[in-house]
């Protein structure tokens, strides 16, 4: 809505310019950053890394720096205590720290799998010895009746995913929507508004649709030209519909508000509720269910 | 509900005591009566009655009537008024009488030295401080922004007055929020007063008579709101013959007929305006298949008023107006469509009544209403958002002058409030869903008040004031109780029946103003005034919108209070040519409201929106600097105010004080019109304010938008980039944006006067140096993190550049 807003004045009042400008912000110091994952089936893993001044640029050999190396990271899920190892990770050619994960140290074998309707209490001491901790449960999955794609009116051969949801009839909850196009897309990716709840849907069943969602700032082709945000006839569409704890809905309702906000001159700025006790970011649990879409 | 009833008889005896106090006095006698144009017969606000042997002033009221006691004899009685031809006239008074009297228009020559015949010392002799009239005249002098002529804009250029923002119609009045000004239209409150998101007022400056603000030392017939009382009064429509006029813009055009219905006894106005560019963007300018098809966007304002005077004692007036803004967006790509209708209706119906030469009274029945709709459709969905108020209200203001000495103001107001914050509904095909009810909260508003000016001697007069108001909130409602751990859920309501009281609030608010004349030419007033305000606006944005709500003070919401002292020293130069002055204030408010951190619009579905405030205090003081004059070809004012104002909320930014958006150090704004010859005038405005406070993040970190885990076609686990740039933000409002400064011009070229025709051009430039004013800061993130290139730019939007405009008026 105020995004909307804002379109509209910058739409009517064309005479408007914009100039880069260099901003003095207070330095203050950086905070430990949690993104960590449970998923049922898989082992937990969690990567830790620090918050940065606000235009420091990251450049490759800067990039470990702001990695969180050389922590104590465990999870219990209400049986058992597993420690998670830090793993050397390579992306792009490039050797990244920071990334643990409950897998074996010798074997790399995972010692700890994701389970639906266990609560898993994550505890992190850093090199610092700074204290992090979170609390999460794994939702039992609820699956879509139906999904389908549909072509927009006006557009040859784009459209949006949809789905036929039944939410359960009791309140409390909550969703986060992901889809991936088959050889197109190497992870499942969420639009803006992925996150949602059943606040004002409980115990309804229903349709909704979503656009398809991108890696942030991606250039490519499809996702900056009239493809962009939209599926096409000819994808294989999987569906990864996630039933989500209130702490991870609440991080993405309030993330995705923040990055859609950007500046907007009719928004508040405010930070993201996290549900990390001692630090940012989140602890987040995903439940998921799969659906195949062929879109012709 | 009986301590209204009981408050109504209270007032109604007063009253008849007062009436019954009317017994003549023998050994005065009592000059009244109305002063109003020759031209137009429009009455006249503010015109000063001046008696020359005594040396006693009085000035007319909001419906141009005076009176004034004095010994019999004989006196030179001094009629006058800022731009008209002083009417000064012997009259020997031996019983009371009624003197109605009409000015004429100074027709300015071009070379000739404009005399000032009137001896124009009000604002030395006056009580009153921090208040300010501005002529619509004047207003319409000005340079304006795509040659719109706004009232709003225009009184931003006082000291003390700040704008909401670049092009933006809003104000912020000594460090009070916007919601804090009572803007009064005809006597009907505004509770919207801009078009097309802020840039533009509701007022339509050819239905305009007369414009006042007062600021602080607010007396006591007015209440409501802590900051300002903006009074805008409508022209009563010319009633010796018929006129028109109008003007085509860049943005509106305009169009007002006035006249006679009786001549010299009822006349009729009714002005229109509207923009014109959504008529260009449909068939066959824009074909029906091209991508901005189906957007649209217009406003228009409608005003109309007629009256009729029945006798010397009693004259009605009915005025009306109704403004609405409409857009429409419709996107190819998705189907998505939205229509925003929003706007405001007022009608007031008005009854002077004389019961004698020494007491006046005004009776009004006032309706407001303000609507804001938001519907959006794609294929199967629709999704609904309104939100308004409105009042239905009565009113009664008396005015009494038992003798030369005293000017005594009593009456009541009366207004029944509907309110209805953020209503939803939306659905999926056949699928409503669950988003409550309407919701409405409606309230009784009660306020009696009286007020003495007392002039005790040459040198001291005071204005001393009480006013008593009280607010219940009443059913039907419905209390959401909130889990206190977790403020998502409601684990119990309780309901009330339609006229069940839910809370009451009753205050008193003294009202004191006093003035020391040092000599004729120069005087010093303090001011003290504690007010409540019972209605709020609840914002989710960081500036004012349609989408704002009003809700009522309630058993969560305390009535917002304000303490206020002004110290003011007050000089006229040169003959009254030049007026001065210099004021002081301090202010402090309470129980400030803003929503939670992080609340959105949805959290008042299926809840109260109280539920989601939080309660804070303020304060603000500063100075303001003012030179003004009035007189010769070049006239205009210099404004400066140094102020400071701050906010304290315990539960916004960790329970420390923070900046207010609008504490702006230093504010300037220099105003001038000269007025070359018959067919020229030229108007510059430069304003200069330091930037507004923002909160800026101070720190970025990442977070993967969805599991960032893949495992390769061999078991391999890879991490792929897929993060997010999210902000960290720490003190609110710690960051300053660029100072804002802008100079505008303009020129009037008079066409040559027909007999039942005249035209001027009005060409205006905006932002003639093209300065780039910061209106938002947004980030751009380039690259990312993984491939190790991200960088983050900060870039400053700059709303108008250089514009230029032409406008055409005409009158006939």
């Amino acid at each position: 809505m105020k995004q909307f807003l804002y379109l509209i004045v910058i739409a009517i009042f064309f005479s408007s310019c914009e100039e880069n400008i260099s901003l003095d912000l207070p330095r203050e110091d950086p905070r430990v950053v949690v993104d960590g994952y449970v998923e049922t089936g898989l082992p937990p893993y969690v990567l830790l890394s620090r918050s940065s001044s606000y235009f420091d640029p990251i450049n490759p050999g800067a990039l470990n720096s702001f990695a969180e190396s050389g922590a104590f990271v465990t999870i219990n899920d209400g049986v058992k205590t597993v420690q998670l190892i830090e793993l050397d990770t390579v992306v792009n050619g490039i050797s990244l720290k920071g990334f643990y994960a409950a897998l074996d140290s010798v074997t790399k074998l995972p010692t700890m799998f994701g389970e639906e309707g266990r609560t898993y209490q994550l505890t992190i001491i850093t090199k610092d010895n700074q204290q992090l901790s979170s609390t999460a449960k794994l939702q039992p999955h609820i699956a879509l009746d139906s999904t389908w794609f549909k072509v927009q009116e006006n557009l040859d051969s784009l459209g949006l995913a949809w789905a036929h949801l039944t939410d359960p009839d009791t309140i409390g909850n909550y969703y986060r929507w992901m889809a991936k196009r088959i050889t197109k897309d190497d992870l499942f990716l969420a639009p803006l508004g992925s996150a949602f709840e059943d606040k004002f849907i409980n115990g309804q069943s229903f349709d909704f649709n979503a656009l398809r969602g991108q890696i942030p700032n991606s250039t490519k082709p499809d996702d900056i030209k009239e493809e962009a945000g939209l599926f096409k006839k000819g994808d294989t569409i999987i569906v990864k519909f996630c039933a989500v704890d209130r702490g991870t809905f609440e991080f993405w309702r309030d993330a995705e508000t923040q990055i859609s906000n950007n500046g907007s001159p009719f928004a508040v700025p405010s930070n993201i509720k996290s549900n990390i006790t001692g630090g940012l970011g989140v602890f987040a649990t995903y439940s998921p269910a799969y659906d195949t879409i062929i879109a012709q | 509900m009986k301590k209204l009833i009981a408050l109504f008889v209270i007032h109604f005896l007063l009253f008849n005591q007062i009436v019954l106090a009317q017994a003549p006095t023998l050994s005065k006698i009592t000059v009244s009566g109305y002063i109003s144009d020759a031209s137009t017969g429009e009455r006249m606000i503010g015109a000063a009655v001046y008696f020359k042997e005594i040396e006693k002033a009085v000035s007319c009221n909001a419906y141009g009537f005076y009176s004034m006691s004095v010994a019999p004899g004989t006196y030179t009685i001094v009629f006058s008024y800022v731009g008209f031809v002083t009417n000064e006239a012997k009259y020997t008074l031996t019983k009371n009488q009624s003197i109605n009297i009409e000015l004429k228009p100074r027709v300015i020559e071009t070379q000739e030295v404009i005399v000032s015949a009137q001896k124009q010392e009000r604002n030395i002799q006056s009580t009153e401080m921090s208040k300010i009239e501005v002529g619509i005249d004047q207003i319409k002098a000005l340079p304006a922004l795509m040659g719109e002529v706004d009232v709003l804009k225009a009184i931003q250029l006082l000291p003390g007055v700040k704008s909401a923002g670049e092009g933006n119609s809003g104000f912020y009045v000594r460090g009070g929020g916007p919601d804090q000004n009572l803007i009064l239209l005809d006597e009907a409150v505004v509770y919207n007063a801009s078009h097309l998101f802020g840039f533009f007022s509701v007022f339509n400056s050819d239905a305009i008579k007369n414009v006042s603000l007062t600021k602080g030392g607010m007396p006591a017939q007015y209440g409501g709101r802590l900051s300002s009382v903006l009074d805008i009064s409508m022209k009563d429509g010319n009633n010796k013959e018929v006129h028109g006029e109008g003007g085509i813009g860049y943005i509106a055009s305009r169009f007002t007929l006035e006249g006679p219905i009786i001549k010299d006894k009822a006349s009729f106005i009714v002005s229109g305006r509207r923009t014109f560019i959504d008529l260009l963007l449909r068939e066959p300018f824009v074909p029906a298949n091209s991508r901005i098809a189906g957007n649209s966007y217009y406003f228009f304002d409608l005003n109309g008023k007629i009256n009729y005077t029945i006798s010397n004692k009693d004259r009605l007036y009915l005025s009306c107006y109704l403004g609405k803004d409409v857009f429409n967006f419709k996107s190819p790509e998705t189907g998505f469509q939205v229509k925003i209708p929003w706007g405001n209706a007022t009608a007031a119906f008005r009854w002077n009544h004389l019961f004698n030469e020494k007491l006046f009274v005004n009776n009004s029945l006032i309706f407001t209403n303000y609507n804001f709709e938001f519907g959006a459709a794609q294929q199967q969905f629709d999704f609904k958002i309104f939100s308004g108020i409105r009042d239905y209200s009565l009113k009664s203001d008396f005015n009494w002058y038992p003798t030369v000495l005293h000017n005594v103001k009593f009456g009541m107001n009366y207004i029944y409030h509907r309110f209805t914050p953020t209503n939803v509904s939306a659905r999926s095909g056949d699928v409503q869903f669950d988003l409550g009810g309407v919701k409405r909260y409606y309230a009784h508003d009660l306020a009696v008040y009286i007020n003495d000016d007392w002039e005790i001697d040459d040198q001291w007069k005071v204005s001393g004031g009480l006013r008593f108001s009280m607010f219940e909130h009443v059913g039907p409602f419905t209390r959401y109780i909130q889990d206190p751990l977790n403020t998502n859920n409601i684990i119990d309501s309780v309901s009330y029946k339609t006229g069940d009281k839910v809370k009451m609030y009753a205050k008193v608010e003294p009202r004191f103003n006093v003035r020391y004349q040092i000599n004729n030419r120069s005087s010093i007033k303090a001011s003290f005034t504690q007010n409540y305000q019972y209605i709020h606006l609840a914002s989710f944005g960081s500036v004012s919108l349609p989408t704002d709500v009003w809700v009522p003070s309630t058993d969560k919401v305390q009535p917002q209070f304000s303490t206020q002292y002004a110290l003011g020293y007050f000089k006229n130069l040169k003959d009254n040519t030049f007026e001065t002055s210099v004021e002081a204030y301090y202010k402090t408010m309470e129980n400030l409201i803003e929503y939670r951190e992080g609340a959105t619009p949805d959290q008042d579905v299926n809840n109260n929106a109280d539920n989601n405030f939080v309660f804070g205090k303020g304060d603000s003081y500063g100075a303001e600097f003012f030179i003004k004059k009035n007189q010769g070809k070049l006239t205009g004012w210099v404004g400066y105010t140094l102020s400071y104002t701050n906010r304290q909320f315990a539960e916004i930014n960790y329970g420390k004080e923070f900046p207010a958006k609008y504490d702006r150090r230093h504010d300037c704004s220099i105003v001038l019109n000269y007025q070359k010859s018959k067919k020229w005038t030229f108007g510059a405005v430069w304003v200069y304010s330091t930037g507004d406070a923002l909160t800026l993040p101070s720190q970025k970190y990442f977070a993967s938008t969805t599991p960032p885990v893949s495992v390769g076609a061999n078991g391999e686990i890879n991490l792929n980039n897929n993060f997010n740039v999210l902000s960290l933000y720490q003190a609110r409002n710690s960051f300053r944006q660029k100072a804002y400064h802008r100079l505008d011009i303009s020129a009037t070229y008079h066409g040559k006067k027909h007999k039942h025709y005249e035209g001027s051009w009005v060409f205006s430039i905006y932002n003639v140096y093209s300065r780039k004013n910061p209106y938002f800061i947004y980030f751009n993130v380039d690259g990312n993190s993984v491939d190790g290139n991200l960088s983050v730019q900060a870039k400053q939007v700059s709303l108008f550049g250089l514009i230029p405009s032409v406008t055409y008026n005409f009158k006939f």
